[in-house]
Order: C-alpha cells, then sequence, then structure tokens
C-alpha cells in the first residue's frame, strides 16, 4: 500500500479512546471484560479489567502508532483468575478503508463496532456485542484518486449541529462524528458557545472553500486539531487528545510525565493543551511557529490556551458597545479658546536652571518674546522645558519656618502635607501665615488645586495648537485589515506630519471625515491593537482589566516596532483630542509621566505579590527562615527568567537590616521586569508625535481622563450597587456621601470613582459587574478610623474607608482633598 | 533560582523530622519546583490506604503560594474528582512568605483526617457526609481500598 504522499512519511499518532461495550448476555455469569487493541498484529494495549458486567465501561485513552495502511483488531476479553481468559468478540478494523471515508482525517470520530465471535455450531460469526470507541487526532494526506470531492466533504467544524447522524462506514462498523466529546467536555471553554454559531455561517460563505484548501495544504504534521478539550485537571487519564504535532511525550527517571516540544525544543511537565476548534499551527518561511485561527481568520505568534481565548472572547465581545461607547465620551468643550499663553514671568539667560534638555533650543521673538524649540519634535513652545509643570511656589517653603509642633511631609506624588503633632491632623493647607489660602472653590479647596485640571487640559491644548502642522493626511484604511493598513500608514509617514489635520478613509464607504470618523478609527484602532491575540497588552490581572504591556510580546518577533507604532498612536489620540477604548494601568501612565513607581501600584496590578512585600516590610524577618536573597525568577511562557537585584545578588541575605534596600530593588524589578524594550519603544514612538514634556502637566490620573475621556456615571445605578460595611444604608455619613456624589460634577465623579476603583470606567453591565482582584467586587463603603483622618482606598477591592466625619462640610472636605490630591497615603 | 535556597531548606528539614503522614518524598534533582509524596492520613476511613500529592512551588516563590493536587482519587469532601483542593493556608489573601511547607503539609493532613463540609469542593459529599455519615464512611472507605495507594511500612 503506497503513502499517501511524500510529506507524511512512517507513523501517525492516533487517540483511541476506549469508552464502553454492550455485550449480549451468555450464560449465568457475567464477564469481567477489558479489551486489547494490536496494530498491526503487535504491541497489544490493555485496558483495565472491569468485574461481573455485560455493560462495562472503560474510558480509557491510548496513543497508539499507525500508518495509514494500518490494521486495527480490537478484542473484548473476559478475565478469568483460574482460566486463560477468553475472547467475547473482537473487531478488525482497516484504517485505509476508514480514511478513505474521511478524506484521510480521522478526527473525533466515534466508531461503534459490531464484535463477532467465532460460533461453534455454524461457520460464520455471531455478533457478541458492540464496543463503542472514539478516535481522534490523525490526519494524512491521500493519494488524489482516493479523496474524495470536496463537495461531498465536510470538514469538521463546520456543521451546525453537535453530531451527525450515526451512519455505517464499513460493514460492521458505524461511525459518526462528535464536535464536543460529550463525556469529556469541559463546559467553560469559551469556544464552544461561539463555535457553533460561527460555524453555520461560514459554511455557507464563500470563504469555505479557502478554508479546505488550507486545511488540505501540504503541511506535513497533522495540522487541525480539533475539539477544545482542555485539561485542567490532574487526571491523566481524561486527556483523551493526542498531544499536538511536533509534541512527544516522555518518561524521565522516576517515571514521572513530561512533555517534549520539538517545535521550541522545550520541554514541560504540563501535558500541551490542544489547539481549540478551527486553529491550526504553521510555520512561516523562516521556519518560526505561529497559529492560524480560521474562524476569525486572524494569526498569532503564541500558542491559544483557554485563558487567552477568554480574554480574546471578552475583547471581542466588547466590540458591539464599543462605538456606542465613543459616542458617550467626552471632557471639556474643546470649543474653549486656547488658555492665555504662560503668565509667569520668563526666565532670563542666567536663570539657575541649568542647560536645556538635548535638542533643545531657546530663541526670541523679533518682539523679544523668548521661547523654546525642540528640534527632535519639531514643536516649539513658550514654557520652558526645565520647569515645565511645576506649581510655582517653591519660594514659600523655605522663607518661613513652620509652627511649633508642625511637620511638612510629602506623598507618594511628592505632594506637600501637613502634620500637626499638637491635634495629630494632617492637612494639605498650610498653616503658615502668609500661605495661599487663596480663594476658596465651591468646595472649600484652595483654588490651586480645583483649577487644576481644567488649567492643565488648557495648557496641553495651546501647545497642541501652536504645533499643528497645515494641510492634512489621508490614512486609508479597510475595516477587515484596520490594523495592518494604519500600521503601514503611521509608520511610513515621519512622525511629526501625523500633527497634520486627519482624515480617514474606510475604504468603501462613502463620506466626509469631518471628525466623527477619525473619532471611529481611533476607537476601533484603539480597541485593535489592545486585541490580546497581538500579544501585546494583556490585562494586568484577571480581574482588572486595564492593559499592561504583555512580557511575552516577545513571541512576537516584530513587538518593538509594533510598541513604536501604539506609541506615536496613542500620542496621536492625545494630540487630536480623541479618545481611545480602552485604558491603560495607572502605574502604566506613571512610567509615561516618568515619575517613580513604588510599591504601593504593585497592588492593582499583582495584589499577592503585593502582599507579601506588605508582610515582608511590616515583620521582623530574621527570625522566619526566608532564605530570600538579593536575586529574584518569574516565570513567562514556561521559561523562569532568573534577575540579580544588585551585584552577586544570590549571594547576599536579605535581613532585617537591608530589607527596605531590598523591598525598593524588588517594586522596581516588579514593575519593569520583561518590558523594558517595549516600554521604552512605546515612549520613543510616542516621543515622536507629543514631546512627553507636555504630559508634565498631569498626574497619572488625570492622563487616564485625557486619554480616555469621561463616560456619564449613572449615579442611581451606582447607589443601588453599593456595599457597606459598619455602615448602613441609612448612616448619616453614607448619605452624605451620596448628597456628594449628587452635586459633584462628572469629572469629580469620574475621579471618585478612580480613586476607590483604580479606573475611571464602568463596566459595560453598569456597577453591578465591577471586579476587584477577587471576582466580582461591589463598590464598598466602610467606616474606618477617625473623623481626623483622611479618607483611605483600597483599589482591589473598591473599598472606601470613610471615616465617620461628623458633618457633611467636613466630609466634603476631606473627600475632595483625597481623590484630587493622593491616593490612599497612610495618615497619623 | 532565587527559590532554589529556600526549598533545599525546607525539603532538607522535612526529610530530617521524618513526617509520619507525608512520605516518599520525590523531588527531580533538576526541578526542585515540584515535589511528589505520599500523604499517610490516621484516621479512618482513610487510613486504609496512602495518597499521592504533588506540590508544584511558582518561580516566584515564597512570594507566591505553592500549589497543591491530589494524584490519587480520593472520596473526600474538600477534594474534588481533579485532586484540586481548596486550602485555606495556600490561599491568595492568607498566604505569607514565612509560611513553611512542613505546615503546609501538617494543614492538608489535619483536612484530610478531619474534613470540612462546610467549606465542601464536592457538595454531593459534603451533603452526605452531613445527612448520612454512616453511608459517607463506608463509601469513603470502600473508595479507599479500591483506588488508594499502599501504605508504606511503618
Amino acid at each position: 500500500m503506497a503513502e499517501g504522499s511524500g510529506t507524511t512519511p512512517g507513523f501517525h499518532q492516533l487517540s483511541i479512546t476506549i469508552e464502553c461495550a454492550h455485550l449480549r448476555p451468555n450464560g449465568f455469569l457475567k464477564p469481567n471484560p477489558y479489551v486489547e487493541i494490536t496494530i498491526d498484529g503487535k504491541s497489544p494495549r490493555r485496558t483495565e479489567i472491569v468485574k461481573t458486567t455485560s455493560q462495562p465501561k472503560w474510558n480509557e485513552e491510548f496513543t497508539v502508532l499507525v500508518t495509514p495502511a494500518s490494521k486495527l483488531l480490537f478484542s473484548v476479553l473476559d478475565h478469568n483468575s483460574f482460566r486463560k481468559d477468553t475472547v467475547i468478540g473482537e473487531k478488525k478494523l482497516d484504517l485505509q478503508q476508514l480514511l478513505s471515508h474521511y478524506n484521510g482525517r480521522c478526527e473525533n470520530l466515534e466508531l461503534t463496532l459490531d464484535l463477532m465471535c467465532e460460533n461453534k455450531q455454524s461457520d460464520s460469526p455471531s455478533k457478541a456485542g458492540e464496543l463503542v470507541t472514539f478516535l481522534n487526532g490523525l490526519s494524512v494526506e491521500l493519494p488524489n484518486n482516493v479523496n474524495r470531492p470536496s463537495s461531498s466533504f465536510m470538514p469538521l467544524g463546520q456543521t451546525n449541529s453537535d453530531t451527525l447522524p450515526n451512519r455505517s462506514v464499513l460493514n460492521g462498523v458505524r461511525a459518526r462524528m462528535r464536535l464536543h466529546g460529550s463525556e469529556n467536555i469541559v463546559p467553560s471553554l469559551p469556544t464552544s458557545s461561539r463555535g457553533s454559531v460561527e460555524r453555520s455561517t461560514v459554511a455557507s460563505s464563500p470563504h469555505n472553500s479557502n478554508i479546505n484548501v488550507a486545511n488540505a495544504a501540504p503541511l506535513g504534521p497533522p495540522a487541525t486539531v480539533p475539539n477544545g478539550n482542555v485539561q485542567t485537571g490532574a487526571d491523566e487519564s481524561r486527556n483523551d487528545e493526542p498531544l499536538p504535532p511536533g509534541w512527544e511525550m516522555r518518561y524521565d527517571v522516576y517515571g514521572r510525565r513530561y512533555y517534549v516540544d520539538h517545535n521550541t525544543r522545550s520541554t514541560s511537565w504540563e501535558r500541551p493543551q490542544p489547539l481549540p476548534p478551527g486553529w491550526e499551527m504553521r510555520r512561516d518561511t523562516r521556519g518560526r511557529i505561529y497559529y492560524v485561527d480560521h474562524n476569525t481568520r486572524t494569526t498569532t505568534w503564541q500558542r491559544p490556551n483557554s485563558e487567552r481565548l477568554q480574554h480574546y472572547q471578552q475583547w471581542q465581545g466588547q466590540r458591539q458597545h464599543i462605538v456606542q461607547q465613543g459616542n458617550q465620551r467626552f471632557l471639556y468643550s474643546q470649543t474653549q479658546p486656547a488658555a492665555p499663553g504662560p503668565s509667569t514671568t520668563l526666565p532670563d539667560e542666567d536663570d539657575g536652571l541649568g542647560p536645556l534638555p538635548s535638542g533643545w533650543e531657546r530663541r526670541v521673538q523679533p518682539e523679544g518674546r523668548v521661547y523654546f524649540v525642540n528640534h527632535k519634535n519639531r514643536t516649539t513652545q513658550w514654557e520652558d522645558p526645565r520647569t515645565q509643570g511645576q506649581e510655582v511656589c517653591a519660594e514659600l517653603e523655605d522663607a518661613t519656618p513652620l509652627p511649633p509642633g508642625w511637620e511638612i511631609r510629602f506623598t507618594e506624588d511628592n505632594i506637600p502635607y501637613f502634620v500637626d503633632h499638637n491635634t495629630k491632623t494632617t492637612t494639605f493647607q498650610d498653616p503658615r501665615p502668609g500661605a495661599p489660602k487663596g480663594p476658596k472653590g465651591i468646595y472649600g479647596v484652595p483654588r490651586a488645586y480645583e483649577r487644576s485640571f481644567r488649567w492643565k487640559i488648557g495648557q496641553f491644548r495651546y501647545l497642541c495648537h501652536s504645533n499643528a502642522l497645515p494641510s492634512h493626511i489621508k490614512i486609508t484604511v479597510t475595516r477587515q485589515t484596520l490594523f495592518e493598513d494604519s500600521f503601514h500608514t503611521l509608520m511610513r509617514l515621519p512622525a511629526y506630519e501625523l500633527r497634520r489635520r486627519l482624515y480617514i478613509i474606510f475604504k468603501g464607504e462613502e463620506g466626509l471625515d469631518y471628525g466623527g470618523v477619525s473619532r471611529e478609527w481611533f476607537f476601533l484602532l484603539s480597541h485593535e491593537v489592545l486585541n490580546p491575540m497581538y500579544c501585546l497588552f494583556e490585562y494586568a490581572n484577571k480581574n482588572n482589566y486595564s492593559l499592561q504591556i504583555n512580557p511575552a510580546s516577545y513571541v512576537n518577533p516584530d513587538h518593538l516596532v509594533y510598541f513604536k507604532f501604539i506609541g506615536r498612536f496613542i500620542a496621536m489620540a492625545l494630540y487630536h483630542g480623541r479618545f481611545i477604548y480602552s485604558g491603560f494601568t495607572l502605574p502604566f501612565y506613571k512610567r509615561m509621566l516618568n515619575k517613580k513607581l513604588v510599591m504601593k501600584d504593585i497592588e492593582s496590578i499583582d495584589p499577592e505579590f503585593y502582599n507579601s512585600l506588605v508582610w515582608i516590610k511590616d515583620n521582623d524577618i530574621d527570625e522566619c527562615g526566608l532564605e530570600l536573597y538579593f536575586s529574584v525568577d518569574f516565570e513567562v511562557l514556561g521559561q523562569v527568567v532568573h534577575h540579580e537585584l544588585k551585584k552577586n545578588g544570590g549571594d547576599e541575605r536579605v535581613t532585617e537590616e537591608n530589607k527596605e534596600e531590598y523591598i525598593s530593588l524588588m517594586t522596581e524589578w516588579r514593575m519593569t521586569r520583561g518590558i523594558e524594550q517595549q516600554t521604552k519603544a512605546f515612549l520613543d514612538g510616542f516621543n515622536e508625535v507629543v514631546p512627553l514634556e507636555w504630559l508634565k502637566y498631569f498626574d497619572e490620573r488625570e492622563l487616564e481622563l485625557l486619554l480616555c475621556g469621561m463616560q456619564e456615571i449613572d449615579v442611581d445605578d451606582w447607589q443601588r450597587h453599593a456595599i457597606y460595611r459598619h455602615y448602613t444604608r441609612s448612616s448619616k455619613q453614607v448619605v452624605w456621601f451620596w448628597q456628594f456624589v449628587r452635586h459633584a460634577d462628572n469629572e469629580k465623579r469620574a475621579r471618585l470613582l478612580q480613586f476607590v476603583t483604580g479606573t475611571c470606567r464602568v463596566p459595560v453591565g453598569g456597577f453591578a459587574e465591577l471586579m476587584g482582584s477577587n471576582g466580582p467586587q461591589r463598590f464598598c463603603i466602610e467606616k474606618v478610623g477617625k473623623d481626623t483622618w483622611l479618607p483611605r482606598s483600597h483599589t482591589c477591592f473598591n473599598r472606601l474607608d470613610l471615616p465617620p466625619y461628623k458633618s457633611y462640610d467636613q466630609l466634603v472636605e476631606k473627600l475632595n482633598y483625597a481623590i484630587e490630591e493622593t491616593d490612599g497615603f497612610g495618615q497619623e | 533560582m532565587a527559590a532554589t535556597k529556600r526549598l533545599q531548606k525546607e525539603l532538607g528539614d522535612i526529610r530530617n523530622s521524618g513526617l509520619k503522614s507525608f512520605r516518599d518524598i520525590q523531588v527531580d534533582d533538576t526541578n526542585i519546583l515540584t515535589w511528589q509524596g505520599l500523604i499517610v492520613p490516621d484516621n479512618p476511613p482513610y487510613n486504609k490506604g496512602a495518597f499521592k500529592i504533588e506540590i508544584n512551588f511558582p518561580a516566584e516563590y515564597p512570594f507566591k503560594p505553592p500549589k497543591i493536587s491530589f494524584k490519587t482519587k480520593i472520596y473526600h469532601p474538600n477534594i474534588d474528582e481533579k485532586g484540586q483542593v481548596c486550602l485555606p493556608i495556600i490561599s491568595a489573601e492568607n498566604w505569607k512568605p514565612a509560611t513553611r511547607t512542613d505546615q503546609v503539609i501538617q494543614a492538608l493532613v489535619a483536612l484530610v483526617n478531619e474534613p470540612e463540609p462546610e467549606h465542601p469542593l464536592r457538595a454531593d459529599l459534603a451533603e452526605e457526609y452531613l445527612k448520612d455519615k454512616k453511608k459517607f464512611l463506608k463509601n469513603a472507605e470502600e473508595f479507599t481500598k479500591k483506588h488508594s495507594e499502599k501504605r508504606p511500612p511503618e
């Protein structure tokens, strides 16, 4: 028998699951049946023995090596402790016939075999029962003349019912395809629901033939592995999937199973998960492995697993809401006149601020006014880049001493506050006479704080306006290839061109871009670049849907160019005053602002890690045998990456004495591990379009608002889904709190929400679907502390610690301080 | 590897202390992050056998807790069919970097000996345990005899 083609030499893996049998009763005693499989007369494999039954169930999987011409013999035997085991019935299966029936594929195939036995009375064998088996994972190239015409060939994964009718394929063998192995399916698998819908549409679409061709292409090893059983459990016998191509199972010296991936030349203890339905592994011309998703006709470098698919599905589910959401976002109306130029006095030549940053030049206009040129980005501005964005109140600090018993301290964000040790209170109000108590705003907060965001936006817009370039650029994209089209256009142009007015054209769609189209482009593309299948970004953790750079992005060989592209694109959104769909983590914004990351920043992205760090900080560690050294590991794509926190750190033990240094180094490492290059590429791309100095006006929370815009927040929904600890719905502080929220404008509400939950965005399903780090977590107000304290927040639990304030005014004042100036900083 | 020193010390301590209820500890020299061993419970119905477990330490140990799974089937309200067990001492909320593996194992042995039907992973078994203890013990004992590993010699 000739081999199918040159690309499928030798042996193939086939997974055979022996499920159950229905044996005809024969005499008084029920048998102790077991099954033996023999391939081409060699190497028999046996199931367990099931005691005294004629309806045995085994559900045992065997992975066997076969050739397309193999003959498989299934024998059901009766075990007997005293005599030789006897054959109850057997059936021989000619794989060649089966394969030719199924176009070379033996996948998700349930076979019911008639078990025959030699009959003493007559020459012809009689039927002794039926054996149900499940075959999977074999796909071979057959010679063309065996191939059935593709019109009658219905590939797997393209029917819309879970099972096809049972039909007889060979003499005494009935087969049907199972799309979901019903015994083994893990119901949480995300693709199953999507699959059945899309399959039916795909089957009738013109792409159908493409997919057939793709699947039949000579790809070497079996390419499609249908049926997405995802094994999470420890029970090895449940694995009824064959290994993916290129994988091999081996045993180590202790008899433990491990898995070798010959594709990447790596090993793993965990069994590789099979590819979900509709997925295929391929190699590009450089031999690199990638994965094709025929469901969506997209590709990715990273092997899909259930978690990633869940993310993907979630990401995809957002799509329908995107444009709708885009129209709901707003910030201050942009029709307001550009803010007046800098009003501070200009520094003279010898201003004591040191030299300008490289690439900058100081120039003087004919009428004598000084301005600054940034040659790197081809931008100009009035403000000195060395002092930009800094509040001008430095002169006060050293002028007069503080009153006795007072102390000045700084929050993590470097904002000064004042501690009165006499009364054990804290305040942002400078107690010194002559300090700018200033005109108070409507919330009783010094004007300097209240005006800030609106003023800052004005400053930023002004810089954008004054560096605008004439004319426009055209960006033509197709919806289906939005990402690639946009990438090529944005990277082909010199960066400064991206500051020209945008003219976006969706191919084949009429419509002039007077703003609406580009708003849509920003929203759609921002959603696209954050597609988890590109592996560029990931959710901060399973319950924090803000995005951060994915340390595994290097599986995409071009990832740095993509990050540069995304940097340019995000800068364009800010520059042109458009919003993006989904925001980044607050620590990421801090990186953009070049702010130092502190331990508290870890909490929102990795609460477990954070808690351990806090424990080390708060406890005497010399006594408890932690065995910590100045070195650390983490795992990315199954590989452990080692890092020395300092030179020879692996030999330096962490002690009570040096733990502060350790914590600080760990914080730095945790926040940057695996993402340094990507961050740099992103910032480079960003800086080419919008100089990073322009952002210095903002803090990280303002930057999020600026980039994502605000949403109308439904206070009724918010209040309805809030919960309380040590307060009740009718506690007066709670009543005051909601009174405050109702009186606040949208910006304040967004900031309050951001203060407590870490983001200003409300989940699509409203406050009922708010997530914390341990799953769904309602907005919670807890009574904590004394009325002299400031409110605190725990963003991973969506919790506001609200001290029992004595009056509405006090509550308003403290809340305003807290949300305007700091998040969760400690109090006395 | 950063966790190696800590794990080697813990492993040495556990081996030296000769825990009666945790035996046959196997650790591959090339991968100290995976341990296997036999849980040998004292209380009926589990004292008829022993149960193989696997402890998997994350690369970030001890910043993140280890994970434990049963490799031997067990009829127990707190251990599910896949061998997953819910052990408070290694949950995200309770984990402390100073928690030692021998404490984790002792907590696990205590849980095996004394099921906590109030926090079940298998509601059906918890219900049986609470409503018909006799039946539960009978089933569990049969199950143990059928599926568990041989107890190592004392």
